[in-house]
């Protein structure tokens, strides 16, 4: 069940929604209309806390100070990191300013690459050292998969995941899948490459 | 003693890689890529006119290193090239592969090649799990049930249904069977207790490969004495080594060209995978624990020229008890076709002919 907080920081109200035990997930960028099952999913493994989309049109290094002070208000000093479509932008300037508070980064969707020109961030992402997953859904047609390559040659620790059959909300399209991938890549970074799942048939 | 060539297709990279596995598949060079097959050819027309007997090929993925990701395509367009090698598959990674595939299309090779086909059946290295998201814990499992399952399909006359721990079919029957009758001579891969036993009591081969010599003398033993257990003995020709030689003019040559090689795989695992497989997979010489071989260069057990090479064939005969070597002349990913080239000519030369006697 998830419960409903306000945070101010900055000038900016931010609501967001908080459920379950366990080591800190913080999403930003999630949206809060509707009930997610992917966090839902999520909330069994993780203290998941999905914040509203800050506001458009501040400069990245601002929007990533404005991330860590709201996380230092909810009273948390590393988490884990998921970032939707443009939030991934912020996400990676925090990542990039505070990378001891980052474990590892989640970018569902993301849209930080692409638009020209080549920016200052994409010039800095070879020094996210932060485990990176990058997910794209094959039927998403508003971010474009083809930038999921260049996230993971720029920043060094990266794994680009394309979920089948999901659109741009990855997490609502395909939650199951969505939850698993994500998941099992914060709890094992990049040794998540390595199956665990189970193929007896009968004992 | 009879000589196989381990075929690993040199490709030769224009531009450095970046030294990880997997290697991004875009810094492959189309151009590089045909003529490393081309070359690959022309190679194994040169190791038939020295008089090896056999070549040999064996499935990896995802870098240049060994450019034979499905090992039976290979055998069949080699097969289609070379007249006289036996052709050695050694082999699929059957926990990875769909083993009634495996069987039919093992069937459909053996008879393209008219009947000139030897098969080793493969746990595969640890790297290899990753390729096509093999649970490492249940390699063992899944191996043994695949053989299992794969001389089933070629030896039982009417369909059957396979329920398995890990595999399950209502209804198999290959076609073709295999030209050669019960089946190719087919060996069991690996120097562990599992693989060894596997191939005793299935009366199989045994493929033995990259330990040292004591490691791997400890393992032909240990399969000796199994198929003693189960009631027969095997030939010369039911024990492969597999392993890297350095051979040159002198010993002196092949020690300088030796300790230049380098210590590390040419694609390492990077460390948060290696350190977690190493600790899944589990893998023993004869029962004896052993760490998984990840990131280390494989060692070469045969150096020097032509008279100590001779020297050290007697000796994997008389301690490991192998009738064929299996060789690779230089490392895989070396660049020196020259080299290579220089390797083959001067082994089927100066060293062919005089141990054939062994």
């Amino acid at each position: 069940m998830f419960t409903e907080g306000r945070v101010e920081v900055d000038g900016i109200r931010a609501r967001y929604l908080e459920a379950g035990q366990g080591s800190p997930l913080v999403h930003f960028g999630a949206d809060l209309s509707t009930p997610s099952p992917a966090h839902e999913l999520l909330a069994r493994r993780f203290r998941v806390i999905a914040v509203e989309t800050l506001p458009p049109g501040r400069p990245g290094s601002e929007a990533a100070a404005t991330i860590g002070r709201i996380i230092e208000c909810l009273g948390l000093t590393d988490v884990d990191f998921m970032a939707t479509a443009e939030a991934s932008t912020a996400a990676l300037w925090f990542a990039l300013a505070e990378p001891e508070r980052v474990r590892a980064l989640v970018l569902e969707a993301p849209t930080a690459i692409g638009a020209a020109p080549r920016g200052e961030l994409e010039r800095r992402m070879p020094e996210v050292t932060t485990p990176t997953l990058v997910l794209f859904g094959t039927a998403d047609r508003q971010a474009a998969q083809d930038t999921g390559r260049v996230y993971t040659k720029l920043i060094p620790n990266s794994h680009l995941v394309f979920v089948y059959d999901a659109a741009h909300a990855i997490g609502r399209d395909r939650p199951e899948a969505f939850a698993e991938v994500v998941a099992d890549f914060l709890e094992r970074h990049e040794a998540f490459i390595i199956s665990r799942t189970p193929t007896v048939i009968h004992p | 003693m009879k000589v196989s060539f381990f075929e690993t297709v040199r490709y030769l990279a224009p531009e450095p890689l970046r030294p990880e596995w997997p290697v991004p598949s875009g810094a492959y060079d189309r151009e590089a890529g045909a003529e490393a097959y081309r070359a690959m050819i022309e190679r194994l027309q040169l190791v038939e006119e020295l008089g090896f007997d056999w070549v040999s090929v064996s499935e990896h993925h995802y870098s240049p290193r060994i450019l034979t990701p499905n090992p039976l395509l290979a055998a069949a367009f080699i097969a289609a090239h070379v007249k006289k090698l036996t052709i050695a598959v050694l082999g699929p990674i059957v926990p990875q592969s769909n083993p009634v595939r495996v069987a039919e299309e093992l069937a459909m090779l053996d008879t393209f090649c008219q009947g000139r086909l030897v098969v080793g059946l493969l746990r595969g290295t640890t790297n290899e799990y990753l390729t096509y998201d093999l649970n490492p814990t249940e390699a063992r499992g899944r191996t043994d049930e695949g053989m299992e399952l794969i001389l089933k399909a070629w030896t039982e006359p009417q369909p059957f249904a396979w329920q398995g721990r890990h595999f399950q079919f209502r209804t198999v029957s290959v076609w073709p069977r295999p030209l050669q009758q019960p089946y190719p001579k087919t060996y069991a891969l690996g120097t562990s207790k599992e693989s060894c036993e596997f191939a005793a009591s299935h009366r199989l081969g045994c493929g033995l490969s990259y330990g040292t010599w004591e490691s791997t003398a400890r393992a032909g033993r240990y399969y000796r004495e199994a198929c003693a257990r189960h009631g027969w003995e095997p030939g010369p020709d039911d024990v492969v080594y597999r392993a890297n030689m350095i051979v040159a003019d002198t010993d002196t040559e092949a020690q300088e060209l030796f300790d230049q090689q380098s210590k590390q795989a040419p694609f390492p695992l990077r460390a948060g995978v290696r350190d977690a497989l190493s600790t899944l997979d589990q893998r023993n010489v004869a029962g004896v624990p052993r760490a998984a071989i990840v990131n280390a260069a494989l060692p070469t057990t045969f150096i020097g020229g032509p008279d100590t090479i001779i020297d050290q064939i007697q000796r994997c005969r008389d301690e490991i008890g192998a009738g064929v070597v299996d060789l690779s002349l230089t490392p895989p990913s070396s660049r020196d076709m020259g080299w290579l080239t220089r390797s083959l000519e001067l082994f089927g030369t100066k060293v062919l002919p005089r141990i054939r006697g062994i």
